[in-house]
């Protein structure tokens, strides 16, 4: 691959990331085009690339559409982030949850979701890559299916 | 991959799925998962060239200090 064409995915990635962290949603491809100062379908191929070359995140099927974009998500999940007070943004899942303070540098992450089992709150709250408080103190994460070539579906769960 | 209350609500979930009961991870050791040094690099203007890639063998090595050594963990397929 072109040197220039690593560049251009390493600015769209970058602005799709910028994007969520400062309005809580994935910009769509026209808008990143224009940003990048590229045509339109230009920029929808790029965003395919760019979602290749990171394939933990995903479109919604048969569109173009940033559905996830982890840690954060498109979509709204359970786990819902709050910083500052405002609670905009959402994880892809309760691991990725725990990534999300990576985005706001000295800033406190609160991760809230109810428990799938009974819908009591799980409450994390974090700062730089510290854990600050976990309600209930048990609370754990679980992975229902393995990594990998081994995993099942939904990749979600 | 999610978060529960304890483990107990976890195998009460309605979807638990019996052959993970190797899929807990405590609090601490998932912060540390997804804090290892890619991951501090997000906002980075060539995080996916530059640290993306290095992800999955830093995600083994971590895994891999914390005793997650299974296929289930690791990713590889059932034998």
């Amino acid at each position: 691959m072109a040197e220039s064409q690593i560049q251009t995915m390493d600015r769209m990635f970058h602005r799709i990331m910028r994007g969520l962290i400062d309005t809580g949603r994935p910009p769509h491809h026209a808008e990143l085009a224009r940003a990048l100062g590229l045509g339109v379908e230009e920029g929808r191929q790029l965003l395919h690339a760019v979602m290749s070359a990171y394939p933990i995140g995903w479109l919604h099927p048969e569109t173009d559409y940033i559905a996830s974009f982890p840690p954060l998500n498109g979509l709204p999940t359970q786990y819902r982030i709050g910083v500052r007070g405002e609670q905009k943004w959402f994880a892809q899942c309760g691991f990725e949850a725990t990534s999300v303070t990576w985005l706001f540098p000295g800033e406190t992450v609160r991760v809230e979701a109810p428990c799938l089992d009974c819908g009591d709150p799980v409450t994390v709250e974090m700062r730089d890559g510290q854990l600050l408080w976990v309600d209930p103190p048990d609370a754990v994460g679980h992975l229902n299916y393995g990594f990998g070539p081994s995993r099942g579906r939904p990749p979600f769960l | 991959m999610n978060l529960f209350r304890s483990e107990e609500h976890a195998r009460r979930w309605a979807q638990f799925n019996p052959a993970s009961e190797a899929g807990f991870i405590s609090l601490p050791e998932l912060a540390g998962f997804f804090g290892t040094e890619t991951r501090r690099h997000m906002l980075d203007g060539d995080y996916l060239s530059a640290w993306f890639p290095k992800r999955a063998a830093e995600r083994r090595e971590y895994l891999t200090r914390i005793g997650k050594t299974s296929p289930f963990w690791l990713g590889t397929p059932d034998p």
